[in-house]
């Protein structure tokens, strides 16, 4: 155990946070965007769209997030002609952005699992006090559905996070060099894998403990209803 | 009745928990034959010496003997230990409880409990011990449930079920620790009427319970426990004809009987 | 249409005999990882539960880092570590040269590793589910302690289990597609070799999500009709 090697090997993977942080922030945001669609969509009155929701979270869960990932980078490479007609090759021919979609897609899938199970444990009476005070439609949701069902959905979407700083390790595959790209590339100078293992775990095993802290502060933030009341001023009778 | 074997015997029991004494050395001597029910207050300290019987709980101090042979426990600082494991599974086996929440093994058929520990435990051959199963669940009443799983069966129904696979064992003495407390009322008649037909079989019980017509008619003996003391214990006309303490007096007053 | 399928054919052209070797390789290194993934979070639970403060600290150490670093990372470190000192070994033993260690096992063994833990989660869940009014009825017989486990403790934690073991299942059947990267030829890194050979990956990789598809869906009919058996005579049909 070389631990100058180690400390070294630490620095150096360190080039590969920023594309890591990257990847997973954008790939997250996108994804919780289209997990709030496809979960307002499982439920939606028109038939065609809630079959397409359930095809769609069907395969997603089914296939391995590498296989979509490489059926994104390297099978729609396939249609380059017709993407450059669209003006979309550009886009498309970046593994940054093929590996942000794919990311994205897969995470759209988990999360509006999430979302749904969330939006179905909004106490339906308090729906319907709304609604007796003249609350419908977007004003509902806005006030009073969607802040009940993110508290309760946070915990969930939170690990949800978790996985996807994981998960963004694949885009290595596809010469991205995040920090799991910079890894396999210094095993593969040095054949120190043990060191570089371990390296590589310390700071993805950081990342997810500061994220893990934010999520609970975020948590705590948005629950004081949750927490024991603070002891008010006794009202002095008579 | 002095000659008679000791089919149980518990002495100078003492039991903590944290900084409650529950029980402050007591003493049960049961002779075979004996049906006892134990009365007292919630708190009493009841279910812990009934537990203390077939080691469920272990005393702090006292001694434990089935059928004339003590357990051997040790020291093990400021309670008892079980020194031989063996021992103890022994004893077990002859000495029987039936539980205020039944305790059936849920993912077995009401079959498959009853004949679950003769089978394993006592090693007994299969065929005879089914044999056998049948004949008692008859004896309670619920033979057509056989092939049924406990969720499927009232709780007067699981009750019984849980004394027939007590009985399956062959116990020398049957531990009843509040049989009919879980019970809706309509249903404890039905369990009361099981364990009496026990009782008048000769069986040697002790039977923790809040049915006072049930411990006044059925039983031999009582035993009135209160605060970890055991105030009353005489032979059951007697102790309610005449109670000995104020206490007692005032405990049978005040619970009204339900059911048998 | 009819291209595609020349493509999946068994013939001498078609891809399909490899393609299917490829999926039994895929379910081969699958379940070998989660079959070492059992007995390693049955371990990793028992120690958790009845272990002292060393080993409960220990396994939760083991949980936190599987369950914290990227898949990829552990399989670099089998198959590559598990060579180097596999090179090592046969080096002491007079052998020159470069000896890799299979990548079946390797990947089988790092599956086994990060399912482990997950598994270790699911045992602990269900543990906690268990009714200790039937365990000490079992107690009260003269059960002694591997009897008790072996006919209530045991049967009624694989009841509780079972649904999520079956999502780990699934979990170790989409990770093997990453051991295509030790060169191991599973469904993926088939369909890699027939896409690059081909020069049509989308129709390749569409064909290997289907066959993933298909493995997903059959399997879980298979976890769902495990759980109804072990749910009978549970839930009360009487109303």
């Amino acid at each position: 155990m070389d631990i100058a090697f180690l400390t070294e090997s630490f620095l150096k993977l360190l080039s590969g946070l920023p594309l890591t942080l990257e990847l997973t922030f954008f790939a997250f945001v996108i994804g919780a965007l289209l997990a709030l669609l496809l979960a307002l969509m499982r439920d939606a009155p028109l038939w065609p769209l809630r079959a397409f929701v359930r095809t769609f979270v069907f395969v997603m869960r089914g296939t391995p997030l590498l296989v979509q990932i490489f059926l994104i980078y390297y099978g729609l490479g396939q249609f380059r002609p017709f993407l450059q007609d669209l003006g979309l090759w550009s886009v498309f021919r970046e593994p940054y952005w093929c590996a942000i979609m794919a990311l994205a897609l897969n995470s759209a899938t988990y999360g509006s699992e999430i979302l749904r199970g969330a939006l179905g444990s909004v106490p339906p009476n308090e729906i319907e006090a709304a609604r007796a005070c003249g609350m419908s439609g977007v004003l509902l949701y806005r006030r009073i559905v969607l802040p009940i069902a993110l508290r309760q959905a946070l915990p969930s979407y939170g690990n949800e996070l978790i996985l996807m700083v994981k998960a963004t390790s694949l885009a290595s595959i596809i010469t991205m060099m995040d920090v799991t790209g910079v890894a396999a590339r210094l095993i593969a100078e040095s054949y120190r894998p043990v060191e570089v293992f371990i390296a590589a775990g310390v700071i993805y095993l950081a990342i997810n403990l500061t994220l893990s802290r934010a999520i609970a502060v975020v948590d705590w933030w948005l629950s004081p209803h949750l927490r024991r009341a603070t002891p008010k001023q006794a009202v002095p009778h008579g | 009745m002095a000659d008679t074997p000791s089919a149980l015997s518990l002495r100078n029991i003492r039991k903590s928990f944290g900084q409650t004494e529950v029980l402050k050395g007591v003493s049960i001597e049961a002779r075979a034959g004996e049906v006892i029910a134990i009365l007292g207050a919630s708190g009493s300290g009841k279910s812990t010496l009934l537990r203390c019987a077939n080691l469920l709980e272990l005393p702090d101090s006292g001694e434990i003997a089935v059928g004339g042979e003590t357990v051997k426990l040790r020291q093990n600082g400021k309670s008892l230990a079980i020194s031989d494991r063996a021992q103890v599974d022994r004893l077990r086996a002859r000495v029987a409880m039936v539980f205020q929440s039944f305790n059936l093994w849920s993912h077995m058929t009401i079959l498959q409990n009853i004949i679950e520990a003769p089978v394993h435990v006592q090693k007994r051959d299969r065929q005879s011990c089914i044999k056998e199963a049948e004949q008692l669940l008859e004896k309670v009443g619920i033979r057509e449930k056989r092939d049924d799983f406990p969720a499927h069966l009232s709780g007067g129904q699981q009750q019984r079920a849980a004394i027939a696979r007590a009985l399956a064992m062959r116990p020398e003495v049957l531990l009843f620790d509040e049989p009919t407390s879980a019970l809706d009322p309509e249903r404890v008649g039905e369990v009361l009427r099981v364990i009496r037909t026990l009782a008048e079989e000769g069986r040697t019980m002790l039977v923790v319970t809040h049915e006072m017509s049930f411990a006044r008619d059925v039983a031999s003996r009582v035993i009135f426990l209160h605060k970890g003391v055991i105030e009353e214990d005489g032979p059951a006309a007697l102790v309610f004809a005449n109670p000995g303490s104020d206490r007692f007096a005032r405990f049978i007053a005040d619970i009204r009987p339900q059911g048998v | 249409m009819t291209d595609l399928l020349q493509l999946v054919s068994f013939g001498p052209d078609g891809w399909g005999r490899s393609l299917a070797l490829a999926a039994l390789m895929t379910l081969a290194v699958a379940s070998t990882g989660f079959a070492i993934g059992l007995v390693i979070g049955g371990l990793l639970a028992w120690g958790r539960i009845a272990g002292n403060l060393g080993v409960r600290l220990g396994a939760e150490a083991y949980t936190t880092v599987m369950r914290g670093i990227p898949d990829l990372l552990v399989i670099y470190l089998f198959y590559f570590g598990g060579s180097l000192a596999v090179t090592n070994l046969f080096q002491s033993f007079g052998r020159e040269g470069f000896t890799g260690v299979p990548p079946f096992l390797a990947g089988a063994a790092a599956i086994g590793c990060i399912s482990g833990a997950y598994q270790a989660e699911v045992f602990r869940g269900a543990f906690r589910a268990l009714s200790p009014g039937e365990i000490e009825a079992g107690r009260s017989m003269g059960m002694h302690r591997w009897l008790l486990f072996r006919r209530i403790i045991a049967p009624q934690i694989a009841r509780h289990a079972l649904p999520g073991i079956g999502n780990i299942w699934q979990m170790a059947l989409k990770e093997s597609a990453l051991i295509s990267i030790t060169g191991l030829v599973e469904l993926l890194r088939q369909s890699q070799i027939a896409a690059g050979s081909t020069r049509r990956p989308f129709e390749f990789y569409l064909i290997a999500a289907g066959i993933y598809l298909t493995i997903t869906w059959v399997t879980q009919l298979g976890f769902e009709a495990m759980e109804r058996r072990s749910q009978r005579g549970i839930h009360r049909n009487t109303p």
